[in-house]
């Protein structure tokens, strides 16, 4: 009994120390954002009267307009990742397509640092004549988000028992309707979880988005990183900016967090 | 209508042979039944007929059709599976009508059509319900009546029993024999009980290895088994099989003792006995040491060894007051009840 009582209280120090690491920054950009650049000098100052300076100086920015881009290129990021995804983790989990070595190969991209890819996609971009495009910076994002899409879903399909797809062959509808219509309805919460989870990925990414949309159809991580000038960095904006970016993905993950656990265990749709 | 003609059908993956060159015709209306042990071959002879399993040769015919290369969708037929594989987010009356949205039918027609089989199959208070708020039996009665929609040539069946308990698996076989003699749709069911096999075929395929090892009626497979595998398969408890020497109509087990039985055949020889062929009588002097009696209700299962070798009987629980474990009892049996094999091929002795 005091054996469990102290695990329990242990758990709970964790715990809080981990909402202390985590929540911190975050109270502290948030209070940031409603100070004026005089009270920024008093971190410590936690009661103050609030002023949206910074708010209208980063909305009249054209800070929406940038998280508007970084919402399309997410969007349609996965949307193509969504597609291919789970048709490319289906046949992997039910043909065995490609072998193991794609099944668990599929992620080695992942192990590349994006400095490799992006010159060669920055290449191509001029080549094209797109870059400074919102088009190269979809086609980077996809390099990394397409593979854990398609990794994430693997497990979920396995656990689709194969006789579902037979059954619905042998019911009168091809190979693809029989996946449409019987196969993919029974992984919607897993293509839900994979598909925040990768909008979130494309979303957060800067390095790419950095060296390929770096001014006029610059993304919110390029627009934050704007706030750092050559007069210093405007704290209170670049404050304001975060929580732009921040409080979707904090939301998102609210609803993903058990999904993406049942997805790094390996699917566990129950039937 | 529907006939099923598998002519010289073969299965291998690799080297591995699965199904071998089967020639099997299937009458319009029949029940068949394929039976065998796990791995020989049965489940993997119905998914080639379903088209879900493509032939490594030969020819399946539906209706007079070559059929080998189709797509299961254009073969006509309807299958259960084992597992029942219903649609876990659809109703059940989406369910049951999920065949007709690929012939296009409008939905209405499909729903309604659905729930008349639903309501012949007791399942109309159920019509709203999704598979997993269902029990194994109404999940089953689900999966015959989305084979039933279809109206198709020919049913399929893999197992459709073994997933539920003893008491519905007896209740349910007489259903679907009811359902099938109804509606005299040919039908082609696998399964590995034999005792399921007996009472739903009108036609056996005893299965072996990918061959089949003996075709015919349940009595004929039962009272004629054409080899030992056959004998000792079908009927439960399986049958004796005792080895000895026949001459001049007289058999001598190896254990020394002898019964007459009539064959013109000479020399070494398998004989085989129903347990309820063997009647044993208490005798202090008998051969048969009784090791075990299980009562059954009406019958009594009786386990003996003779000369080493373990023999089964079946008798009425009435006679059994005297044969008790640890006692003595000599073995008899009627000269024509022995089933002869030959000891080297295994085969029946005519």
């Amino acid at each position: 009994m005091t054996r469990q009582r102290f695990l329990s209280s242990l758990r709970g120090i964790f715990l809080l120390t981990a909402l202390v690491v985590v929540g911190f920054p975050l109270v502290w950009v948030t209070l940031a954002s409603f100070k004026t650049p005089a009270q920024l000098n008093d971190p410590s100052l936690i009661f103050f009267g609030p002023s949206l300076i910074n708010w209208t100086h980063v909305l009249e920015g054209g800070i929406l307009q940038a998280a508007g881009r970084s919402a399309l290129v997410a969007g349609i990021t996965v949307i193509i990742s969504a597609v291919a995804g789970s048709t490319a983790a289906y046949v992997i989990s039910s043909y065995k397509a490609g072998g193991t070595v794609t099944r668990f190969g599929i992620l080695a991209a992942q192990v590349l640092p994006p400095a490799v890819l992006v010159f060669p996609f920055l290449t191509l971009a001029y080549v094209v004549r797109v870059n400074d495009s919102l088009i190269p910076l979809i086609f980077a994002h996809l390099s990394f988000v397409l593979p854990v899409v398609t990794w994430f879903l693997i497990g979920f399909f396995d656990s689709v028992p194969k006789s579902l797809e037979e059954q619905a062959r042998v019911d009168g509808f091809t190979r693809f309707k029989a996946f449409m219509l019987v196969v993919l309805p029974q992984v919607y919460p897993g293509l839900g979880a994979a598909i925040i989870f990768g909008f979130t990925l494309s979303w957060n990414d800067m390095f790419y988005g950095l060296i390929l949309t770096p001014s006029k159809s610059a993304i919110l991580p390029v627009a934050i990183a704007g706030f750092n000038t050559f007069r210093g960095v405007e704290l209170g904006s670049m404050s304001a900016a975060i929580l732009v970016a921040v409080v979707p993905v904090v939301i998102a993950s609210f609803f993903i967090q058990k999904r993406l656990v049942q997805g790094i265990s390996g699917g566990a749709v129950k039937f | 209508m529907g006939t099923v003609n598998l002519q010289g059908v073969h299965k291998a993956f690799g080297t591995t042979t699965i199904v071998e060159h089967l020639d099997l015709d299937f009458p319009d209306g029949s029940f068949t039944v394929l039976v065998g042990p796990s791995g020989c071959g049965k489940s993997t002879t119905l998914r080639m007929i379903a088209g879900l399993e493509p032939v490594t040769s030969g020819t399946i015919l539906i209706n007079d059709q070559d059929v080998t290369d189709c797509e299961p969708r254009d073969r006509n037929v309807a299958m259960v599976f084992q597992n029942y594989a219903l649609y876990p987010h659809l109703t059940v009356a989406e369910n049951i009508a999920f065949p007709l949205r690929a012939t296009k039918a409008p939905r209405e027609l499909a729903l309604r059509r659905a729930g008349e089989i639903a309501e012949s199959l007791g399942l109309a208070h159920l019509l709203k319900r999704k598979p997993k708020e269902l029990s194994g039996g109404q999940q089953q009665r689900v999966a015959i009546g989305r084979a039933i929609i279809r109206e198709p040539a020919v049913f399929l069946f893999d197992e459709p029993l073994s997933n539920l308990d003893a008491k519905l698996r007896v209740e349910t076989r007489s259903e679907l024999l009811a359902i099938q003699k109804r509606l005299g749709v040919t039908s082609i069911y696998v399964t590995h009980d034999q005792e399921e096999a007996m009472t739903l075929s009108d036609r056996m395929v005893v299965m072996k290895e990918g061959k089949i090892a003996q075709v015919g009626t349940p009595s004929e497979v039962y009272s004629k088994p054409n080899s030992v595998f056959v004998a000792t398969f079908v009927g439960s408890p399986k049958m004796n099989i005792l080895e000895g020497n026949l001459h001049a109509n007289v058999f001598t087990h190896a254990s020394g003792e002898s019964w007459t039985v009539q064959s013109p055949h000479e020399g070494e020889i398998l004989v085989g006995l129903r347990p309820e062929d063997v009647a044993p009588t208490p005798d202090p002097l008998g051969n048969a040491s009784i090791e075990q009696v299980e009562l059954l209700g009406p019958r009594a299962v009786v386990t003996m060894t003779v000369g080493g070798q373990k023999v089964v009987s079946v008798v009425d629980a009435a006679k059994m007051t005297s044969i008790t474990p640890g006692t003595k009892a000599k073995i008899d049996f009627s000269p024509d009840v022995a089933h002869l094999f030959d000891p080297k091929t295994k085969l029946r002795i005519p």
